[in-house]
């Protein structure tokens, strides 16, 4: 599934237009320090919005990142996640909420 | 595949060893020198101390994470030990070494990052070794989705000032801003 159409499927927030690409599986978690040892092309959910989890992102080149219970980027770091290429989504409700909807909706 | 004997062995990296720990910072207010190192520790330290000339101070603690990178096909490993965090180049002074890195013909699509050793200062001219910083180009490299990104690792001593440098750092600030 492509982050486009799971953005819809899951009726998430986008953030920003960025490049549209295959989800190859999900990784939660809130620390930078974590993700850099994740693979390519993972969607990333987690509650952390700051710039060093844009910059860690991208080093490990996921397909995108989704904000959950609310949270908003900031414009710097929506503007950081546009030069990478990294699509930026909002989930409103709790991670675990969002992890049971996309397992729903196939993916896994 | 693993390559036959006498055979140079195109790597193909796999992230090994990776540990969770702190990122502290310390300063000689005497010399204006900084240092910096990964404890493993519940608690990284906090003390000043003295050592020679220098008279160290804790001047932060970040989490972060260090790791080493193994050869899947041949087995090589490359210990980062030297590496206590990696910086994205944010592209603030032109005159930086770093942000050379990432110039040039075909550099759209270049990210630079830095490969942060622990003597800031590079007092005593040493910086990451130049085969883990091999190795980290590769690795960060080999399942690039886009052909056109390419992630260039380099060691901070091509950084021309920490004074000045608006770098991003891999490391968990900010974490206490969530709620």
């Amino acid at each position: 599934m492509n982050v486009t159409e799971l953005a819809a499927k899951a009726g998430l927030k986008v953030f920003n237009a960025a490049t549209d690409r295959e989800i190859r599986g999900v990784y939660i978690s809130d620390m930078v320090s974590d993700i850099i040892g994740v693979g390519e092309g993972l969607l990333l959910i987690t509650l952390q919005t700051h710039k060093n989890l844009i910059a860690a992102a991208n080093l490990v080149d996921v397909a995108g990142i989704v904000f959950s219970r609310g949270k908003t980027p900031a414009e710097d770091v929506v503007a950081l996640a546009n030069k990478a290429g990294i699509p930026l989504l909002g989930f409103e409700g709790d991670t675990w909420t969002l992890a049971k909807k996309l397992y729903e909706i196939g993916v896994r | 595949m693993q390559p036959k004997s006498g055979e140079a062995c195109a790597h193909r990296w796999a992230l090994v060893n990776h540990r969770g720990g702190f990122l502290v910072v310390e300063g000689c207010f005497h010399c204006r020198s900084r240092i910096s190192f990964f404890s493993e520790e519940p608690v990284p330290p906090v003390d000043d101390y003295r050592e020679g000339d220098h008279f160290w101070s804790h001047l932060g603690s970040f989490q972060a994470s260090k790791f080493d990178l193994r050869c899947e096909p041949c087995g090589a490993e490359v210990k980062l030990r030297d590496v206590t965090a990696l910086m994205l180049c944010m592209k603030c002074n032109p005159e930086c070494g770093v942000y050379k890195a990432g110039e040039g013909p075909g550099s759209r699509g270049t990210w630079v990052y830095a490969a942060l050793c622990a003597n800031t200062s590079h007092a005593g001219g040493a910086c990451v070794s130049a085969e883990g910083i091999r190795a980290l180009n590769e690795y960060f490299n080999q399942d690039l989705h886009d052909p056109s990104k390419k992630i260039v690792i380099v060691p901070c001593r091509e950084r021309q000032s920490v004074d000045t440098c608006e770098g991003v750092v891999l490391a968990d600030v900010g974490l206490t801003d969530l709620y």
